[in-house]
């Protein structure tokens, strides 16, 4: 259990640099930005007590906050993911799947896999750029910045499936 | 009882979702607490220097292109120098009034002393873009003083922590910077709606003012932010405000707010002094109706 959260919390610094450091200098005609981090909740399992999830969405989305001098943004639409993904997950389970299964291409099959991962970043990218679009609203750069980041999230999301062994 | 406490825990996920929302909430909200929003914005220590090894890094891969620019800015100013100081010789036999002018504006001048920063982290690409510097209060910075670096404006102080400072530059919908035509002295402010991080707009300027494509645009000093003239960039095209009252210039802005490295933090020191006497007269009229 010890090492296991030690892991999280290793993987969860390393998504936040990436973000920080790499990720958020991307923008692709002007409105695709890589938002991988979400990666993080995907992937949690299915035994893990959801107010542990919630907890660690909280906290990184606060650290990606810090980073991108967007206070509660990314904090309030990660903590949405880590409620919705454990009932998502179960949508996307084989009847005889194991408790404490974790969602991947290995495990659910590509097919299923991509659907479950693209519903809940599409949930994210659309919830995110909503409240960050609160006070300056233009429709046109909303929608380009919806589809955009969670197509270009979803090409990083399978590639890193790809090359996870 | 009992079926309470199993029913907390059953749902307690919810709940803990509600409050951590709240929070968020809170926070999206709040941003303007002074107190609260330098912990969770990159000027806290962490994420400060976090980005300044990352600055550095780069720093070391774009010196060459960054000496290329100063030697360019240097050759302008140069070029500029020699221009003015052959008008000043044209001018002294004629009139000696307008050396004496020049010669006070240097003298304004010395009231400015510059901080030289560097930036940490920077966008170009959102709504609100912000900018970091390695600078802080223990440096001298403080909120509302202007920010300018080799080849133009970037913007104004927001938030200091010790060692840190967050700037709004000219790229965030919130900026407002007052700024002139060069030579002509008309003036109107500098604002920014999203896109193209190289094209800003002046509003209100008036309609009988006189100029064209290609004309410079300069701080006009009015702000008490900035001095007067320094560049803020090239008029590209020319509309109708919307009102019909004005002209709405679209600028190309000199600052390449992309690729920013060095800066420098305007200390005018005789900027509160001005603020504070116009605190005064704006109360003094609002204490005395003035009759019609």
């Amino acid at each position: 259990m010890k090492t296991d959260s030690l892991k999280r919390l290793l993987r969860l610094c390393l998504f936040v640099l990436a973000q920080a450091l790499v990720f958020n200098r991307i923008l692709i005609f002007g409105c695709a930005t890589p938002l991988l981090y979400v990666y993080f909740v995907i992937t949690f399992p299915r035994s893990y007590p959801q107010w542990g999830l919630l907890l660690w969405s909280f906290v990184m989305g606060l650290l990606i906050d810090m980073f991108a001098n967007t206070p509660g943004i990314a904090c309030a639409s990660l903590t949405l993911i880590a409620l919705l993904q454990p009932y998502m997950l179960k949508l996307f389970l084989p009847r005889d799947a194991d408790e404490h299964i974790a969602a991947s291409a290995k495990t659910l099959g590509w097919s299923q896999f991509a659907s479950l991962a693209s519903i809940l970043t599409l949930i994210y990218c659309t919830v995110f750029y909503t409240i960050e679009a609160f006070t300056f609203f233009n429709w046109l750069q909303w929608l380009q910045s919806v589809g955009g980041s969670t197509v270009l999230t979803m090409l990083l999301i399978l590639t890193f499936e790809t090359v996870k062994k | 009882m009992e079926n309470l406490l199993t029913f907390l825990s059953r749902h307690f996920h919810w709940l803990l979702f509600l409050i951590l929302e709240a929070v968020s909430v809170v926070m999206i909200f709040h941003y303007n607490n002074y107190q609260a929003s330098v912990w969770i914005s990159s000027a806290n220590r962490v994420a400060g220097q976090i980005y300044s090894w990352q600055s550095e890094v780069e720093r070391y891969f774009s010196q060459g292109r960054q000496n290329e620019l100063l030697t360019q800015r240097n050759i302008m100013l140069e070029y500029k120098l020699d221009q003015l100081r052959e008008l000043l010789l044209s001018q002294s036999e004629a009139d000696s009034l307008a050396t004496i002018q020049m010669l006070q504006r240097d003298s304004a001048m010395t009231e400015f002393r510059l901080i030289p920063a560097k930036v940490v982290s920077n966008s170009a690409m959102s709504a609100d873009n912000l900018i970091t510097l390695n600078k802080g209060s223990n440096d001298g910075v403080r909120p509302d003083m202007g920010v300018v670096c080799g080849n133009g404006i970037v913007g104004v102080v927001y938030l200091t922590s010790s060692h840190y400072s967050v700037v709004i530059p000219a790229l965030n919908k919130r900026s407002r910077i007052s700024c002139s035509i060069r030579g002509k002295d008309y003036f109107g402010y500098l604002t920014w709606t999203g896109g193209d991080p190289t094209k800003a707009y002046v509003e209100d300027m008036p309609r009988h003012a006189k100029f064209k494509k290609g004309d410079w645009v300069e701080t006009s000093g009015y702000s008490s932010i900035f001095p007067h003239g320094v560049s803020v960039g090239q008029i590209e095209k020319i509309f109708n405000s919307k009102d019909g009252l004005s002209y709405r210039l679209q600028v190309h802005l000199s600052t390449d707010f992309a690729n920013l490295r060095d800066v420098c933090i305007i200390n005018d020191s005789g900027m509160l002094e001005r603020m504070r006497l116009k605190e005064a007269a704006t109360d003094s009229l609002m204490l005395v109706p003035i009759k019609e």
